[in-house]
Parts: structure tokens; sequence; C-alpha cells
């Protein structure tokens, strides 16, 4: 190795906090100049606490941070950025009704003779910098115009144009298509290039292999390895993060569908904006099946699901569960028919954030017995939500410090166990899936689809919607594609491969 | 945290320093006034009401004080909160608040009070005097300055209703007046139904000026501010009532020439005055021309006055006064 | 021990922001009362908003008659102040109080002096009872039109304020006048007042405000009900989702916000003015939003904050007598107080606490829905 010291060291960084859950323990973590270096761990396993430690957003207890060698202290972002770091968020920080120059010169703004912004300055250094890493990009554009995708490379350029030598990206890839990831990937090639040091936390093992030079794991707080993509595989790599061994691929054994359960036959419904999504739609589903539906996404899916599940009304067709038919009733009544729905947006639907997770699991049954009573069947019963909670808790492994913590502190992982948890009852008759398990991590994602297995073993019929294809393709038993509010075509498991259907959901085949 | 305890600490100290004194009045009597509904310089009942009280107190060697009402809810411990500080006299503006001072009245025999604008039904408290106008007389003035300066020969009134006496009142005077000074004018006259209608009111003398008045005389409370308002639009002249409005109403600055005025001021200094002469008031006393109880505002927006009709206003109130005129027959 | 401090700590969590708040605007105020003496016959006057604080201490606490005065002022301000922490709960901003107030005022004056003679338990109850209903009726208007058309209940409310007003003073005028008095009014509420339960003032609806106070407690928190309509405020996509309808919770809540309402102008009418005319003014109705927005429509914080606004009222007259220092005084500290709120950085720059939970969550979802947010009116 080069005498050099590292761009950056962190060295024992410790972090409890008020709850007396450790955050960070100790951890060691070293980056070199032009290296890629990947901060792969479960959701909670105390990354981006580190990160924000290291953007002198959170204080820690111990610990050292040097840079070039130097030991230095940050009080606030305004620290970190003076000394070369730069963060692009999960969320973006990005002011939508301005441009991209303003929004780059944000806080930084080029002043000309006394008091007056300089835009046309900015905009040239930034036409330069975007050219420099790749990107095609107008300076004068507005962010809201922009695709996720977009966004996140102002944020990039946001970062270096405050002359970032270290970038931290966390969780970069969650929001982006595939198509988008291998772009943000060709520009974090070129910044490596330049000699920017990047640091890279996921916990998707693909891209960690394909992008980083080295890659440290983080479990519950602590560095449990450090691997370079050379020598390591997935299963490795998700062993060290999860604590076990965990099984990438689903273990399923043979389906027994039984009688058809689930009968849609030529469903018809708007989008918000009144166009016709779902246009003539038929499917069905069987006992103990589970049928994936594939689709690239906005063809249809969303507003398919919410037509079963009764939360949009079905401008033509019908939907039967068990012979009768329910597309004119109520979300409650559909409930009552042994219809359960984990929806793709688990903050928008599925959970009530401020409220306990007790409250988040009682929130679909909320008032019906044994969850009320008393007067008027009004009086809530605290002490069987409780139960109930501590009950679901135990049984999905939803970590949580007490039931009656709120659902917002929990890691994106555990929320969606909280909502699972609630949904998969056991006197179902079908289960609507949409994008079950979106940004979660190997374990939960693992633990998720044993259960999805486990109740179709129960001979429960289950709708599973995805956007990620490999997880209908490893679930189902037969798998549908869906293009332009249409089933365009059915496979079997077996002859399900990942082209054939790949290829039908871009094009639609002959009906496009 | 620190500075916080220093600070609650000290402000402890000197409310407990100052709680116990209060800032009486040395001696002499004691005379609260509890306004109207609204803020105690108002150019109107409230701020008049209270120029008045202050001058009475300095007259009979007392000390004045005021509690500004909020809220009609108010009312009740407003007076109380004088009644409790051992207040002489005690004086409320407005009919609203009557019902609630005939009752103070009623429960403090040993405190005079009056009330402005209130008129007391039988059985009238020993310690309780109303406070009350001429109107007719007041309208009379104002209709010797329409007579005079009408050119179309035809005058308007706008009342607020019909049968509240005092509005009627007004309005008869005034039409005797014009009638008076020039004969032959056409006083047209026309009731809304409302005193808190403004846009009413603005209709209604729209209508007038179609019919060719070019003055109107407004009676009618809010109303009467879109009266004033439709006369300044379409430039005639209007005549405000009750208090001067070229003050309290800045919309009608333009084209305002007078109005028919009950003098609170003069009345409620009187009052006090009359307590302190001849001790506890009763029944509802009238203010008229004999006290200076009534009266037109200065004269306004005329370029040139109109020779004489100063002289014509003082020769009314003097023979009013002397009971040689009466307003309305 | 442990648990005492424990709990003082997460009061202080919740309340400390508010309370620093009025500490604040007391300072603030106390800087104007001081600039404003300049201009005033007695000249400047340093010391003078002591003397002033002081009188407005004494006259709202300083006796039993004070303390009164202040329970008297407190009680419609509890419930109207309920009515607007209700719809917050439910994320709307019911400014319609006023209105509703005045309608509820309206009712129980017309149904209590016509039975003004009958005896006391059956026209009392009978006129708080009307009151809370014409409340609950006019509330029901915005709730409505908000469910079914999506009309914001800003604006719907606000409207309807005007509406109320005017259509009262047509309905005293030509309806019910009472005859025998110079101005338009009700006839005396008689037997039907509220019955005085202590000293000169002290009514029954002060203890039936306090009772509200616990009864709205427990239907928020222990009732499915109070559970639908805090989903619906906190999310209405999962209110649905969980299979709630969030439509008619929307109008359920915003009648019975108009309820509360109502049954604040009806205590405020049986109890202390005792006959309606136009020209009534409802500073409750808007003291009611500030009152709200101080207890964070906790009912528990709205009584309290409620308290204070009574005891501004209740002191004023004392400060007034004694300092000759002007009522609006009164109105400034409330809405610096509410400011402070809102800007609630100051407080914790002034007094360097940092407070873990956001002040008024409720402004944040007022300015959400008329932000042109979500709307509860379910795609057709």
């Amino acid at each position: 190795m080069s005498e050099a010291p590292p761009v950056l060291e962190m060295r024992g960084v410790t972090k409890r906090f008020p709850t007396g859950t450790l955050a960070n323990d100790a951890i060691d973590l070293d980056l070199r100049r032009g290296e890629i270096h990947a901060l792969l761990g479960e959701n909670g396993a105390g990354k981006s606490t580190l990160m924000n430690i290291l953007y002198g957003l959170v204080t820690p207890d111990a610990g050292q941070i040097l840079i070039d060698g130097q030991p230095v202290t940050i009080r606030d972002p305004a620290d970190a950025i003076a000394r070369g770091i730069g963060m692009v968020h999960q969320h973006f920080m990005l002011v939508p009704v301005l441009s991209v120059a303003e929004n780059v010169v944000l806080g930084q703004e080029i002043v000309r003779a006394g008091q007056v912004l300089d835009l046309g300055e900015a905009a040239n250094r930034i036409r330069l910098l975007a050219k420099k890493l790749g990107f095609d990009i107008d300076p004068s554009t507005r962010v809201d115009q922009l695709s996720v995708g977009q966004q996140q490379r102002v944020e990039i350029l946001k970062a270096i144009y405050r002359n970032a030598r270290i970038l931290v990206l966390d969780e970069p890839t969650a929001v982006l298509t595939p198509q988008e990831t291998r772009e943000i990937f060709e520009v974090l090639r070129r910044l490596r290039a330049e000699g920017a040091s990047v640091i890279f936390i996921s916990h998707k093992l693909d891209e960690v292999l394909e992008i980083a030079d080295r890659i440290t794991v983080i479990r519950r707080g602590r560095v449990v390895g450090s691997r370079t993509p050379a020598n390591c595989t997935e299963g490795e790599l998700a062993e060290l993060m999860v604590g076990r061994a965990v099984s990438l691929r689903v273990e399923r054994g043979r389906s027994h569908p039984g009688a058809v359960v689930l009968e849609v036959s030529g469903l018809r419904a708007k989008d918000d904006r009144g166009q016709e999504a779902v246009r003539g739609l038929e499917l069905t589903a069987r006992a103990g099946e589970i049928v994936g539906i594939a689709g690239v996404a906005g063809n249809g899916q969303g507003e398919l699901v919410e037509s079963l599940i009764g939360l949009r009304r079905p401008t033509a067709g019908s939907v039967r569960v068990a012979g009768r038919d329910i597309s004119r009733t109520s979300v409650d009544e559909r409930r009552d028919r042994g219809i359960a729905f984990v929806p793709a947006d688990r903050h928008r639907f599925g959970l009530v954030l401020p409220y306990s997770v007790a409250d988040n699991l009682a929130l679909t049954r909320y008032a019906e017995p044994p969850f009320a009573g008393g007067f008027a069947g009004i009086v809530r019963n605290f002490h069987t939500i409780l139960e109930n909670a501590l009950r679901l808790m135990e049984e999905f492994d939803v970590r949580a410090p007490a039931p009656t913590a709120p659902a917002a502190t929990l890691s994106g992982g555990n929320q969606q166990k909280v909502v699972v948890a609630r949904e998969f009852r056991h006197d179902l008759k079908l289960l609507v899936l949409d994008q079950p398990t979106r940004g979660l991590d190997v374990g939960s994602i693992e633990f998720i689809h044993k259960q999805v297995i486990a109740r179709r073993d129960e001979g429960v019929a289950i709708l599973l919607v995805s956007a990620e294809l490999d997880e209908v393709l490893d679930l189902s038993d037969r798998v549908l594609v869906m293009f332009r509010g249409l089933v365009v075509g059915t496979f079997p498991a077996e002859e399900a491969q990942r082209e054939k259907v790949g290829l039908l959901m871009a094009t639609g085949g002959s009906r496009a | 945290m620190k500075r916080l305890l220093a600070f609650g600490l000290a402000f402890g100290l000197v409310v407990a320093g100052c709680g116990g004194g209060g800032l009486g009045g040395g001696g002499g009597l004691k005379i609260g006034m509890v306004t109207d509904i609204g803020q105690l310089e108002d150019k109107s009942f409230n701020e008049f009401s209270w120029k008045g009280v202050q001058d009475g107190a300095s007259a009979v060697g007392g000390s004045a004080k005021n509690i500004v009402t909020k809220d009609i809810a108010d009312y009740k411990q407003n007076i109380q909160s004088f009644v409790d500080q051992k207040y002489d006299v005690i004086v409320t503006v407005g009919f609203l608040i009557g019902t609630d001072t005939l009752a103070a009245a009623k429960a403090n025999p040993g405190i005079q009070f009056f009330g402005v604008d209130q008129f007391i039904p039988d059985p009238i408290p020993a310690n309780y005097q109303g406070l009350l106008f001429n109107e007719a007389q007041a309208g009379y003035l104002a209709g010797i300055v329409a007579g005079t300066i009408t050119k179309s020969s035809k005058i308007g009134a706008v009342g607020g209703r019909e049968d509240v006496p005092p509005v009627v009142n007004y309005i008869k005077g005034y039409e005797n007046a014009a009638k008076s000074v020039k004969p032959g004018v056409q006083v047209l006259v026309n009731y809304v139904g409302d005193f808190n209608a403004p846009d009413k009111g603005e209709a209604s003398a729209k209508t007038m000026i179609g019919q060719g008045a070019d003055v109107v005389f407004q009676v009618a409370g809010l109303t009467g501010a879109g009266v004033l308002r439709a006369a300044c639009n379409a430039k005639i002249w209007g005549i405000g009532v009750d208090v001067d409005q070229y003050q309290s109403l800045p919309d009608a600055k333009a084209c305002i020439v007078t109005s028919a005025e009950k003098r609170l001021q003069n009345a409620t200094r009187d009052a006090i005055k009359r307590f302190k002469d001849k001790g506890k008031q009763s029944g509802n006393f009238t203010n008229d021309a004999t006290n200076d109880g009534i009266g037109y505002s200065p004269i306004r927006n005329l370029n040139p006055v109109p020779a004489g009709l100063e002289d014509k206003l003082k020769q009314a109130i003097a023979d009013m006064k002397s009971g040689k005129l009466k307003p309305v027959p | 021990m442990i648990r005492l401090r424990s709990v003082a700590r997460e009061l202080w969590q919740v309340a400390s922001i508010p309370l620093l708040a009025i500490v604040l605007a007391f300072i603030v105020a106390a800087v104007v009362v001081v600039i404003s003496s300049t201009f005033t016959s007695t000249g400047f006057d340093v010391f003078l908003p002591f003397g002033a604080y002081a009188s407005l201490l004494a006259g709202a606490f300083g006796s039993g008659t004070a303390l009164s005065n202040t329970l008297v002022a407190a009680a419609p301000l509890i419930l109207g102040g309920l009515a607007v922490g209700l719809g917050f709960k439910a994320g709307l901003f019911n400014i319609g109080v006023a209105g509703q107030f005045l309608v509820g005022a309206f009712a129980s004056a017309v149904v209590g002096s016509s039975l003004a003679t009958s005896p006391t338990p059956v026209g009392m109850p009978l006129a708080v009872v009307a009151g809370a209903v014409a409340g609950a009726a006019f509330g029901f208007i915005p709730g409505f039109l908000k469910a079914r058309t999506g009309a914001h209940e800003v604006v719907t409310t606000i409207m309807l304020n005007n509406a109320a007003v005017l259509l009262l003073t047509w309905a005293v005028n030509d309806l019910v006048r009472a005859p025998g008095f110079s101005f338009p009014r009700t006839g005396d509420i008689g037997n039907s007042a509220l019955p005085i339960l202590l000293g000169r003032n002290v009514h029954l609806g002060i203890p039936l405000a306090v009772l509200t106070v616990f009864a709205v407690r427990w239907v928020l928190d222990r009732t499915t009900i109070g559970f639908e309509i805090r989903t619906v405020g906190q999310n209405p996509n999962a209110a649905r989702y969980a299979g709630m309808r969030p439509v008619f919770i929307t109008a359920l809540t915003m009648t019975l916000s108009g309820l509360l309402a109502g049954l604040a102008g009806a205590i405020q009418m049986l109890g202390v003015i005792g006959f309606y005319a136009p020209g009534i003014t409802a500073s409750v109705g808007f003291d009611s939003i500030a009152v709200a927005l101080l207890g964070r429509s906790d009912p528990i914080g709205i009584l309290f904050a409620a308290i204070l606004f009574g005891a501004f009222r209740a002191g004023a007259p004392l400060m007034q007598i004694e300092t000759s220092v002007p009522i609006e005084v009164i109105d400034i500290i409330q809405a610096l107080v509410i400011l402070f709120l809102a800007a609630d950085l100051i407080v914790r720059r002034v007094f360097r606490v940092r407070a873990a939970k956001p002040v008024i969550s409720e402004l944040a979802t007022v300015t959400q829905t008329w932000a042109g947010g979500t709307s509860p009116a379910e795609p057709s």
C-alpha cells in the first residue's frame, strides 16, 4: 500500500441512543483515495447513523474521525461540507420549483457586484461539471420536471459543486429503475477516475458486488467483516449481513391448487386522472395457488389491486370471490369475506405512522370484537389490542422497543412486517400482495416469502403483484403478464423463463 | 434554564411588591365608565361619552376610569368590576348594555348609574338615569341645512326602522325644517328596516338620487354608511347622524355637510355635575337645545357656505331654547 | 420517585414550548406597554407593565370573585377550543366556530325565552339541547359540503360565519323580536337560565364544560369513533384502506365540532348574556382557535389554555381600572402567544430548549390540507 494516509478514517465510533439501543458499537472504517467503498447491512444495522455522524447530524458518544490523517471534529453539515464531505440522502433535499442551477448553488450563491445573484456564471460551471461526469442536464430546467434518476444526479452535482472529495450515497438505487441504476454506476465510476472517494450504502448484494472496490458489512451496530468483490459471494455476504445462513432462493414445494377463489371478468377501472387503466381484464386464482402478475410499473396493476380490495370503484365487470360478486361492496365487507391486502406503499396506505405498533396491528379490525366492545360496541379494548400486538410481534419477529412505540420509529423492514403480520390472518380466502418486499433487506424478504408460501400451503389464494420480476418468478405458481390494462400472457411456473416474460412485459406481444 | 428561573423569580417579586396597592384616585368621586362593544377611540359614542365623563370628573374634583368592552358577555362583569372597586358613579354606553345596567342599579342602590342612550322602562330605580336626546331638534337643524343647500328642491332621508321612535323623530324634525326654509321642497323618506345593512342603505340612497334628490340624511346606524357612500359616489351632499360623522366615517369625508349631533360629551359631563349638585338622579333625562344636549357639527365641504345658513341655525337653536320653536308640533 | 420524574419530564416535553411562548409573549407585550406609556398622560413608566400584570393577575386569580370570573369566561372557551381541536384531530380547520356559536346562542335564547316561565328543570335542559343541536346542524353544512364536493371547510366556514350573523339579525328583527324594547332582541330567558352554583356567577355551564373535556377525551382516546377521527386526520388513505369512510367521518366531525361550538353558545347565553340581540359579538369563536392551538388540540391542554384565556378576560377590567392600560394589550399578548407557537424556533433560541415534539402539528395539517393536498372525497 502507498504511505499516503486514507482520505477518511473513522475509529471506534460509538453512538447509543436515549432509548438505550447501541446504534454504532466501536466502528472502524477507512476510505482510500479513488475508491468506492460499500457499506452493507440490513435496515436498522446502523449504516445511516454512522453516516449522519460523519455529516455532523449526530454527535457520537466516542470515537475519532480523521481526514487525510488529521483528527477533525465535525459539528454540523456546514463543517462537513467545508471538509469536502458531500452527502446524497435517500430522500432528496431539492426545492422542486427552482431550477437545477438554483438548487445547486442554494446556500453557496455566487454574488457579483453587491447582492445580485450571478446565475449565468453558476450555470456555466454546472454545465462543465455535468459534462465531465457524463450527464446531460440543462441547468435551467425546473427540478420538478426531472425524473427521479435525474434529480439524484442533481444531488450529486450539488455535492461535487461544493468541492466534495468524499461522497456519501445513502441507498441511492432504492428509488431507481434498473436503467437509471446503470447510469448512476457510470457516474460513480467517472468520479472514481477523477480521484474522488465514494461511500456507497446499500443492502442490495448484486449492486454492491458490481460497483464496490471494497465492502464493509455492518450488523447490529458492529463491523462484522470486510471483503472485496473478488473474494466473496452473494451468499457469503448475505450470511454476514443477517448473521445466519440465508436462502436466497425461495424454497417452495409443489402447490396443490383447489377450487377457484378469485374470478375477475371484464374488469374495467379508471386511474386518478380518469384514463382507463384496466381494460376488460380477466383472471382467476385458485385456493392454494400463488398467481404472480408481472409487468412494467404503470400498466394498471395498481388500479387492479385497488379494485379488488375496494379502494377503487370499477367502471365495469365483476370480481367474484368464492362465487359472489364483491365488486360493489365496501372495503370492510370484503375483509369480512376473507380478503386481505398488503399495499405497495406502507406509509401511504398500510400504516398510520404516529400510531403505536399495537394500534397499527389492529388497524383493519379496530371496530370488531374483541378489539372493540362495551357501550354500543364502540369502546376500544386496549387489553386485547396489546395482547394481539405481543402475539403478532412474536410470531412475525417484529423488532420494536415496545408495542406502544410509534410505528414511525421502526425500520422499514419491521414496518412492513407489521403490515404483513396484520394482514396474514389464518382465516383468509384471498391475499392480495402489492410489492410486498419493496425496499426491504434480504433477511426481511426471506421471512416474508416464507410466510407467503406458508399461507399458500394453508389453502389461501394469493395474488402477487411486483415490479421485481425475480420475486414474481421465484414465488409464483402461475405468472400472468400485464400490459396496458390487460393480461397478455399466462405461464405455468416451469415455463416462465426470465427472457420470455421480460419480452412480453416490454412489448405486450401480438396485442401491443 | 438558569436564566428562566431568574426571570421567574424577578417577576414574582415585582408582582408581590405591586399586588397590594393599586392606583386609587385620591379623594372625590370615583367615576367609572363601561363602553359599548368596540374601542375607546371610536370617534363616536364611546369616545365622546368618555370625554364628557373626564370633563365631569375634573369639574367635580373626582377621578375617572374606563373599561372597554370587547364582547357582549363582558358587560356584567365590567360593571361589576367598578362596583367591587367601590366606585360612586358608573356610566354605561349604548342600549345593549341597558339590561345589565338596570340589574346592577337594582342590586347596588348606593351607586349612581347613568346610561347613555338607554330608555329605562318603569319602574325606574332611584339611582339610575337614562341619558336621552331630543332627536327631533337635532333633525330639525339638519333639515335647515338640507333645505338651504338643495338645488333640485328634492331631499332624502334613509331611516333604519320605522318602529324605533328616535329614528322617526330625527326624520320628522328634518322634514319640517326643510319645508320651513324652502316651501315646496319634496322630502323622500325610506325606512329600510335594518340597522346593519350598508348595501340596503346604498341601494335606498341610489333610488332617491335617481329621483333627483341632491341631499340625503342617514338615520340608520351601519346601514347609513352605505347611504353616505352612495351620496359621495353620486357627488351630492350627505348629512350624518348622532356624532360628527365627518370624523367617524372617513369614507364620507368627501361629501358630508354636517351631522345632526347628540352632544354626548355635554350629556355625560352634565349628568355627573347634576349628581354632585343634587344627589341621586333617576328617570329618563332628555338632553336638548336648552342644555346644549343636541346640535349640529361644523359645516363642511360647502364653499362658500350659503349666506345666512349659520344665522338660520343659530336662530333655530335660540328659538328651541326659548320654547318658541317646536320641531314637531 | 423515578416514575414521578419521568412523568414530569414528559410533561415538560409537551408543555415547555407553549409555556415559554406565554412567558415570552408577556415580556414582549411589556415592552410595548412601556413604549406606549410615553404617549399617555402619565408619561414614560418602566414599571407600568409590572403594575398592569399584577392587576391582571389579581383580577383573574386574586380573590374568590376573581377566580369565578375567570371560570365563567373560560367555560365557553373550553367548549369552543374543544370544537376547534376536534376538527384538527380529523385534519379539519373549523373556522366556523364563531358562526356555530352564534347559532347555538340564538337557538337557546329562543327556546329559553319561550320557556321562561316553565320550571328550570324543564326549560333549561331544553334550551341547552337546542343550542347544541342548532350548532351541530350549522356545523353539518360545511361538513356535508366537504364530504360531497370537496369544498374546503376553511372557505365555507368563513362564509357561513357571515351568513350566520346576517341570518340571525334578520331572525331577531322579523321573527322573534320581543315587544317592549327600544331595540330588536329576544325575550328574557327567565327560568331557563343556568342555575348559579356558587357565589355571584359560577353557573352550571362551568362543570358541564369541564365534564365535556373528559367526555371528548374519552371519545377520542377510547372509542372506535375517536380512532376513526384521528386516523382520518393522520392518514386518510390508510383510513380508507382500514375500511373507514373518510367522507362520513369528515361530515360527522364537523357536526360534532358544531355541536360543541353550539353548546358553547348555549352556556354563554343561558349562563351570562340572557338575551340575543344583533350586534352580539362572538369573540369566543376566534379565541377558540387560539385556545385549541395553545392546547395542542389535546382536551386537557385545551382546558388549561381556556382557563388562561379566561383569566385574561377576567383580569382585564381590573387592569384597566387600576393602571389604565388598555384592554388591547390582552389582544397583543394572545396574538404573540400564537405567533411564538407558530414560529417556535424563536422560543427555542431565546430559552435554549430542545423540544422533541413539533409544536403546532395542527398548523402543519392546516397548511397541508389548505395547499390542496388530500381531499377525503372518494374518487368516482
